[in-house]
């Protein structure tokens, strides 16, 4: 007998209803409020949210996988650890911008917090979905609220402008994915992820090959500019420059994390019998390498001759992006731990730097990287703070960033793909160059005025978080390794459903 | 060209005529024969107006005037340039209409196949739409809130 | 095979919208090349819920979704180029650079 919608339990949605509810709730109460309220309790009420749908996330981990409605949505390992990535990052971005986040600055305060629930949303479904309507509904969802967002600022033309290049560029690939998506409903009658897998491989082989390679290749020049990976990286310095840092941080962190677990459900699921094959090895995997190795090179060498904070860690997220390609395209042993585990990494690394990002620019009223001046003078803790970032975003031993790199690399080498091992070394060595500079600008340039930096109770908070995370990550990797080794990856490539696939 | 059933609905005949034409197996040239019909209404559609307009100018009698050859303006004088620029507040109720407009294709195929999911499901398919109508409606208030809806 | 024209007349119109796209200098164009590349995909997406290798309703119903993503998409693209151009005055593309490095 056909399940029908009651015969499901619902329960298992609880994250994202709390989401949904914390921002239909946050909508209204900001339209009833009086105008001059402050808003920031907004921040606080969704980080609460937030939390409550951690709780029940990972409350789910270790029980059998589910499915709602076809594979419409469902609940596994794969499912759970990017919910969880995702929705810690989206926590760490409400703590940074219930400090960050002025309603003096920003008029429409309370609109920026149930948007940030509304594209926490999105990436939620996008992590957890096998279905090509679901996901693109979901990262169109993603999407469109950081269009809004990067312009939230909107009497400020730079964010104006950020806001107008990320919905051309954004609506541009976003065409590019449904296109591709066409073409995969056309050769197989469905959007259900695991009847594609079927009916792919039969498309295949009675002569639709070109067709098949068709659509892969379309669906990845979109999600090339979604995880901002060369050449597709125009949008990326322009946005994170313009947008307001809290916001910035959300697309560094939280859009990446969602759009790589979107890239994995759909060309593993989807398009793995390529693989046996032989024909990702001849076809795919070049193109897949090159995107990576084109990444690296562009966003290290142009991040060398920025000047402004944001932008020089836009190119460097342009340049983690390529890094986190490599798994990807050559489809070693340890694919979903290495590609997780660099995320991770990457959030927390990264968190921390939005933050004394956003610190030096309100401190400063400037995002120029002579606001780093002399801050080991002016507070030695966030020049501390600062340093570990940065030399773990450089993979600089004992810190989560160096064992990151290194589980890609490892996974390079096994796979026997020496040279663009050798791509990512060498540009490795060439973000040193940029990474100690910031170093440099803290710790021998003089600071601009004597006063000391008074360092916020919340953004300290985010400074500790980051540097125990970046720290825990890199001196004891063992624990997050065998807590991600033991996670049930493959259950996301198999439908749940038995019986025959629907339409 | 093979028509496999040409039918005009009882029920249709008082309202207009609704002709259903289905095609099956067309291959080759009767695929692009099915396009002459669109060619001949193409065609009478061009040639309607030509024909009413010449028809029109032999029968009438000509003898303007400075107060006839002026721009008919629902007979008020014509006044300002005709390349109007209009208020941006239009563009906000486009896009209202837009918004709501497109949400109701949803409302369609849901009351079509109300009946059926109704015995499939229960009463919880219209708890379901109204669990979409509401999200809907907070959009409304959210354009009233903002005084969308009032012409100052 | 009748969903050759379809297909055809959809990558005809996906080219234009992305041609429109990469060269118009008016950013309203622009707007208006991205819903041809989107329309593009719903064409094919209908043309292959009858004329696919497994035709289904399942494409109109995928159509369905992406016209109200794109309705919502065009809907935040021109109130961003309003508040553009209350700040600048100008819809021209190519005057929109500010940030750079």
């Amino acid at each position: 007998m056909e399940k029908v919608l009651l015969d499901y339990d619902w329960t298992v949605m609880a994250p994202e209803i709390i989401i949904a509810a914390a921002a239909a709730l946050l909508s209204l109460a900001d339209l009833f409020l009086r105008e001059n309220t402050d808003r920031r309790f907004f921040s606080w009420f969704s980080l609460a949210a937030v939390i409550a749908a951690i709780f029940f996330t990972v409350s789910r981990f270790g029980q059998q996988p589910y499915e709602i409605l076809g594979d419409t949505y469902r609940v596994d390992d794969f499912a759970l650890a990017f919910k969880t990535a995702v929705l810690s990052g989206v926590g760490l971005v409400f703590l940074l911008s219930a400090w960050g986040v002025r309603q003096e600055e920003i008029r429409f305060r309370g609109e920026y917090d149930y948007l940030l629930l509304a594209a926490a949303l999105g990436a939620m479904i996008m992590t957890s979905s096998a279905d090509l309507i679901t996901l693109f509904v979901g990262l169109e969802l993603l999407s469109i609220s950081s269009y809004i967002l990067a312009g939230i600022h909107r009497e400020r033309y730079a964010s104006n402008e950020a806001a107008w290049k990320y919905v051309v560029q954004g609506g541009v690939a976003s065409a590019f994915i449904l296109y591709g998506m066409s073409f995969v409903y056309g050769l197989t009658g469905s959007t259900n992820l695991y009847t594609i897998q079927q009916r792919l491989v039969e498309a295949y082989q009675t002569g639709y090959d070109a067709f098949v390679l068709l659509s892969l290749f379309l669906m990845l020049l979109g999600f090339g500019f979604k995880i901002a990976s060369a050449p597709f990286h125009m949008w990326v310095p322009d946005v994170y420059q313009g947008a307001p840092t809290p916001v910035t941080s959300f697309l560094a962190v939280v859009s990446k994390t969602a759009a790589f677990a979107l890239v994995l459900r759909i060309v593993l699921v989807g398009y793995i019998f390529l693989y046996q094959m032989q024909i990702w090895q001849q076809v795919v995997e070049p193109v897949l390498l090159v995107l990576a190795g084109l990444s690296m090179v562009i966003g290290n060498t142009a991040a060398l001759h920025q000047t402004d904070t944001k932008r020089l860690l836009a190119y460097s997220s342009v340049a983690h992006a390529g890094y986190l390609l490599v798994p990807l395209s050559t489809l070693g042993a340890v694919l979903f731990e290495s590609t997780f585990y660099y995320l991770i990494a990457y959030l927390v690394m990264t968190m921390g730097a939005f933050t004394v990002a956003a610190l030096l620019e309100r401190e400063a009223g400037h995002g120029n990287i002579s606001g780093f001046a002399g801050l080991s003078r002016r507070s030695p803790g966030t020049a501390a703070a600062m340093t570990v970032f940065l030399l773990s975003l450089a993979g600089i031993p004992v810190t989560a960033g160096f064992f990151g790199k290194f589980y890609i690399l490892m996974n390079a080498l096994s796979t026997q793909h020496f040279w663009i091992a050798g791509i990512m070394v060498g540009t490795t060595v060439i973000s040193y160059y940029y990474y100690f500079g910031i170093i440099r600008q803290m710790y021998f340039r003089p600071p601009a005025s004597k006063d000391r930096m008074r360092v916020p109770m919340v953004p300290a908070l985010l400074l500790v978080i980051g540097i125990l995370g970046t720290v825990g990550l890199g001196v004891v990797p063992e624990w997050a390794v065998h807590w991600i080794g033991d996670l049930q990856w493959m259950s996301a490539l198999t439908p749940l459903n038995a019986g025959p696939p629907g339409p | 060209m093979r028509c496999t059933d040409i039918y005009i609905h009882p029920s249709l005949l008082g309202q207009g005529l609704m002709v259903r034409i289905s095609f099956d197996g067309v291959t080759g040239m009767e695929y692009w024969a099915n396009y002459s019909m669109t060619a001949i209404f193409f065609l009478l559609g061009l040639a309607l107006p030509a024909a009413a307009f010449t028809v029109g100018r032999w029968l009438r009698p000509h003898h303007p005037s400075a107060a006839k050859i002026i721009t008919y303006e629902s007979g008020v004088d014509p006044f300002g340039d005709s390349r109007v620029q209009f208020h941006v507040r239009y563009y906000l109720f486009a896009l209202l209409f837009v918004i709501f407009d497109v949400e109701t294709v949803f409302l369609y195929p849901w009351a079509v196949a109300y009946d059926t999911l109704r015995q499939d499901v229960g009463l919880f398919v219209l708890v379901e739409m109204l669990i979409f109508v509401l999200f809907l409606f907070i959009g409304l208030i959210y354009a009233w809130k903002k005084k969308v809806l009032e012409w100052k | 095979m009748p969903v050759t024209s379809y297909l055809a007349l959809g990558a005809i119109l996906f080219s234009i919208g992305l041609y429109g796209v990469l060269t118009k200098r008016n950013a309203v164009i622009v707007l208006f090349s991205i819903e041809l590349m989107l329309n593009a995909a719903n064409l094919n997406l209908v043309a292959f819920s009858k004329f696919g290798l497994h035709p289904s309703q399942v494409g109109q119903v995928f159509s369905l979704f992406s016209i109200t993503v794109a309705a919502a998409e065009a809907a935040i693209g021109i109130a961003i180029l309003f508040a553009l151009y209350r700040n600048r005055g100008t819809v021209e593309a190519d005057r929109m650079n500010s940030l750079k490095g």
